[in-house]
């Protein structure tokens, strides 16, 4: 579904992406792990066209992307998620839900469009928001709704398009481990109907729980790719997440705590 | 009580000019994202545009372009359409600027289209100006009676753009513009693309301010550059702000509000000296009402309403479904 091929990208003289491929097939649930500053955002920025690279190609669903607008590649079913969840603070939940569904993005070229969203819409945005545990707030303004409930909104407004392919950024970061197994099985629920998935995490536990591949980052780089379970015994990764006296297997240790 | 009438009426028919001044800002900067401070520009491209179509041929004294005499609804959609294209025009370059930037390009853009209506002789006769214009349906109507006439005609013009503005808001492409002003990146993934949408506001928001400033030639029967002063696009911001910004009705009755703060006073009849002491006044009077404002009610008389839908309903629904 998704094909990245020896991406690089420079700032100045800082190589933020050296020369890094991967792959992510229909269906799957790929992670992205890294220390901070290995070029993980960086190549979500350029894979999701917010950052044009330097080199490489990038191919979804066999068409060429690497040249095409953010918008326009969001249109083609590849969307992101940004670090801070915000959505949109001063509309309400049902119309962050709108602006993401298949009938505004169809509409919204006429510039009288109809003034009242269609019935079935709501209904379906309702239903969604329902599964979400939002329904009660549909009604409040997005700026009003706790960390949580916005992490949820993240992926009910995901459900409203035609969404092929979700890359999360940091969808662990600062959830409570009640609400990270919520995460975790709605993110299989939404893989069980289609969407495939590319995580960026630091929460090991969470990644190698919910992710069937990983690939490792390091300055750049692309340094280990495999199963979750290959990857976390990897002992370059280990080198990276505990430093060089870390070749005891400790993350596989700490992603199974 | 007669001349209390008529000032009640001329200042009535000013406010809803800038009302519908208000209006069109209130669709680009605050339903949308374009925080611009050139919409001065558009109104005198408008009313230039109007008056070039409508008016009789330059005499010997004059010059300017066109003069073609055509009837005044070929004139409205000039004037909406000369908006709508300075607009177009100058949203290619500066839409691309990052939103503190376009503010002061706009600005800048407003003064350069000023010095071209007071310096292009040959196309607006220059700071002379244009005089005598013509007023619509004055012929049928008595003439003490006519501020009556002009004042329904520049609220059927206010009413159609109070329509035309709440019919976009309320639209998926307000509703792709609101996204675009709250949060710019997430737009982005939903698909809306961030330049045309804007350029396509943008033209809308010139378009109807072009429409307005026909209003303005009407109401003044004549035009000169002066009229179309950096000034009087504060002044239509400060009203967007008293009103409320965000909120359709907070743009109505910014629009009146403001000239009722800023021209009530010329109605006393007062010493010449007074007079002079009386227009310092008039501004600061606008500033005090900004700084109440700000101090108590910063979202304006009407604050933003959240689009709300009737959840019961659609629980119900959603259910049954």
């Amino acid at each position: 579904m998704l094909e990245v091929s020896n991406v690089t990208l420079s700032y100045g003289g800082v190589r933020a992406i050296d020369d890094v491929s991967l792959t992510v097939a229909k269906g799957r649930i790929v992670g992205l792990i890294g220390t901070n500053g290995a070029g993980k955002t960086s190549l979500f920025n350029v894979i999701s066209g917010f950052t044009r690279g330097d080199k490489g190609s990038i191919r979804f669903n066999g068409a060429a992307i690497e040249n095409v607008r953010p918008s326009e590649i969001a249109q083609l079913g590849l969307v992101r998620t940004f670090q801070t969840p915000l959505g949109f603070p001063r509309m309400t939940v049902l119309e962050n839900m709108l602006v993401f569904s298949r009938a505004d993005a169809a509409s919204r070229g006429r510039i009288f469009g109809r003034s009242k969203p269609d019935g079935a819409i709501l209904e379906q945005a309702m239903a969604t928001l329902d599964e979400f545990g939002l329904a009660s707030r549909g009604n409040d303004l997005v700026q009003d709704l706790a960390a949580p409930e916005l992490k949820m909104l993240e992926f009910a407004r995901a459900m409203m398009g035609d969404i092929k392919l979700l890359m999360l950024d940091e969808p662990a970061a600062g959830v409570n481990p009640a609400l990270l197994e919520n995460l975790t099985s709605h993110i299989r629920s939404l893989r069980d109907r289609g969407v495939t998935f590319l995580v960026v995490d630091h929460n090991l536990k969470f990644i190698s729980s919910v992710c069937e591949e990983i690939y490792a980052m390091a300055d750049g780089r692309v340094i280990a790719h495999g199963d979750s379970a290959d990857v976390i015994a990897n002992p370059d990764v280990i080198r990276l997440y505990v430093g060089t006296g870390g070749a005891d297997n400790s993350l596989s240790k700490e992603a199974e705590a | 009580m007669e001349g209390l009438i008529l000032f009640a009426v001329s200042i009535s028919t000013l406010g809803a000019i800038y009302a519908m001044l208000c209006l069109s800002l209130n669709l680009e900067s605050g339903n949308g994202p374009l925080w611009d401070l050139g919409i001065v520009s558009f109104f005198g491209i408008g009313a230039y545009t109007y008056t070039l179509l409508t008016a009789d041929p330059a005499l010997e004294q004059q010059s300017f372009l066109l003069g073609l005499g055509l009837p005044m609804w070929i004139g409205a959609i000039g004037a909406a359409a000369g908006g709508g294209i300075a607009a177009w025009l100058i949203g290619l370059p500066t839409l691309r600027l990052k939103r503190e930037y376009f503010l002061i390009a706009t600005l800048a853009f407003a003064e350069i289209i000023r010095q071209v209506f007071a310096n292009e002789n040959w196309l607006t006769n220059g700071v002379a100006g244009i005089y005598g214009l013509r007023q619509p349906f004055k012929s049928y109507f008595d003439a003490a009676d006519y501020s009556y006439v002009l004042l329904a005609l520049t609220l059927c013009g206010l009413a159609f753009t109070w329509y035309v503005t709440r019919r976009i808001i309320a639209s998926p492409f307000g509703r792709a513009c609101k996204a675009l002003r709250e949060n710019e990146p997430l737009a982005i993934t939903a698909g809306i693309d961030p330049q045309k949408t804007s350029i396509r506001l943008f033209m809308i928001s010139g378009a109807l301010s072009g429409f307005a400033g026909m209003f303005y030639v009407w109401y003044n029967t004549l035009i000169i550059p002066g009229q179309f002063v950096a000034d009087l696009t504060f002044f239509i911001w400060a009203a967007l702000i008293i009103g409320g910004i965000g909120n359709q009705r907070g743009a109505l009755v910014g629009g009146f509000i403001f000239i009722f703060l800023h021209d009530s006073l010329r109605f006393l009849q007062v010493s010449g000296e007074m007079a002079v002491a009386f227009t310092s006044l008039r501004t600061a009077l606008i500033g005090l009402a900004l700084i109440l404002i700000l101090r108590f009610r910063p979202e304006g008389i009407f604050a933003e309403r959240p689009v709300r839908f009737d959840l019961p309903a659609l629980k119900r629904e959603a259910r049954d479904a």
